[in-house]
């Protein structure tokens, strides 16, 4: 239902979500998002091009991993997200909140040396 | 009787939204179809037409036909008292219980649609919201006369006049709540089916009243997103947005759309059945136990299937 792969990208992580989003799924990727920001990988990327769907509960898990990943210097950004999530993410506010990207490199990208500099701090 | 102990608690929240709640009976018929129980119906101004008929245990085909006749000139008729004492409200002084439109019509599919029937003769709970004229509160009206709720809940400002309930003056649900989930929560729902409706914004404003129904329809539209997401993200539950898309401006005049409407409601309901049928799986742990008509009538739990409009008994 859900597959999740991590990708480190120099001092980025990206991490490839693929599947459905939802109250089922939702424990395992806010899982697998907690265990990189435990590790000390708190600029995190989300590769949502291969997420078709998303609840409630997932929002919840974004929300929490951002939340998580800011208050260690990092941050969670949203990459390749498709048109039906988009449309959860515009209705939840959800876009006013997070930075998302067309492209996962750009994602990638806007992580700077500042970030990466701030976020060493941090952890 | 273990099954239902473990079976989630489905709610249908039905928010705001005039002519375009008709969209629930697009919902309304897919749920049926599918055999898709609901514990819990939630309504808000035009959600609430709907969410009282559909807890009375009202057929969905039956709410359609009443829908593709009922909003015809419901509010064409001006009341021209109301007009006039609002002009001369410095000599002859000025009645808050006041509206633009007759009423007569209104009253009439109240009556057709509800009778003398009260929240007690729900076959699942129902509750309607609607908001005090005087102290902005959002008011859960859950017993007494289904008819006066109603009506208190669809009360649009300026246009129909506010109605009295329990000593209170009431109007439209819409101006404090346009998407009750705080009440589907309150009330133990674990899967919420919230259809909610935003209105778009005028390509044109050519009127005063035009002017002030772009401002609330601003208000009303960020309101319901603020709802949402505020829900969304602090509660445990389920919350399954349906907001059906309109590819024009629906006004109520525009009664020619009606079956468009309701074709968009089915829409979106379509578009989140998969999702929803594995909630439902998962949390009975028993399989697929909602599907379609004559399908699983064996797998639901008894309580459930006397729950309202969603009864095979009943069609």
């Amino acid at each position: 239902m859900l597959e999740i792969r991590v990708e480190p990208r120099g001092h980025v992580t990206v991490v490839v979500i693929q599947g459905s989003v939802d109250g089922l799924t939702a424990d395992s990727l806010l899982g697998a998002l907690q265990k990189e920001v435990a590790g000390g990988r708190t600029r995190l990327v989300a590769d949502l091009s291969g997420v078709e769907y998303t609840s409630s509960a997932g929002l919840r898990a974004l929300l929490a991993t951002v939340k998580d990943a800011r208050r260690h210097g990092g941050d969670l950004r949203l990459a390749a997200v498709t048109v039906n999530v988009r449309k959860v993410l515009d209705l939840s506010g959800f876009t006013s909140i997070l930075k998302l990207y067309d492209e996962v490199d750009a994602a990638v990208g806007s992580f700077g040396a500042a970030d990466r500099a701030a976020g060493e701090e941090a952890i | 009787m273990s099954e239902r102990a473990h079976s989630p608690r489905i709610a249908v929240v039905v928010g705001s939204g005039g002519m375009k709640c008709a969209a629930a009976v697009g919902m309304w018929k897919v749920l049926h179809r599918e055999r898709i129980p609901v514990d819990l119906a939630v309504g808000c101004s035009g959600g609430a037409i709907y969410t009282a008929a559909m807890a009375l245990g009202m057929h969905p085909e039956e709410a359609e036909r009443h829908t593709l006749v009922m909003w015809e000139g419901l509010f064409r008729q001006i009341h021209y008292r109301s007009v006039f004492r609002s002009l001369l409200s410095r000599w002859l002084g000025f009645n808050e219980r006041t509206g633009l439109i007759d009423d007569r019509a209104i009253a009439r599919v109240m009556e057709t649609l509800y009778g003398d029937a009260t929240f007690d003769d729900t076959r699942i709970p129902l509750h309607l919201a609607a908001t005090d004229l005087h102290t902005g509160e959002r008011v859960d009206l859950d017993s007494g006369r289904i008819a006066d709720a109603v009506r208190a809940s669809i009360a649009i400002p300026v246009l129909l006049r506010p109605w009295r309930v329990g000593g209170r003056l009431l109007v439209d649900g819409g101006a404090s709540d346009p998407l009750p989930i705080s009440i589907a929560i309150r009330e133990g729902a674990d899967i919420i089916l919230a259809m909610g409706f935003e209105t778009p914004p005028r390509a044109q404003l050519d009127s005063l009243l035009s002017l002030a129904g772009q401002t609330t329809s601003i208000a009303v539209n960020h309101l319901l997103r603020s709802t949402y997401a505020f829900y969304s993200a602090v509660h445990h539950a389920e919350v399954i947005p349906l907001l059906p898309s309109f590819d024009q401006p629906i006004r109520l005049s525009d009664t020619h759309l009606l079956p468009y409407i309701i074709e968009q409601g089915e829409r979106a309901i379509e578009a989140e059945l998969p999702y929803l049928r594995r909630l439902i799986a998962a949390a009975d742990g028993v399989g697929d136990r909602a599907g379609p008509a004559g399908q699983g009538e064996a797998a639901r739990g008894p309580a459930r299937a006397a729950a309202g409009t969603l009864d095979a008994e009943t069609t």
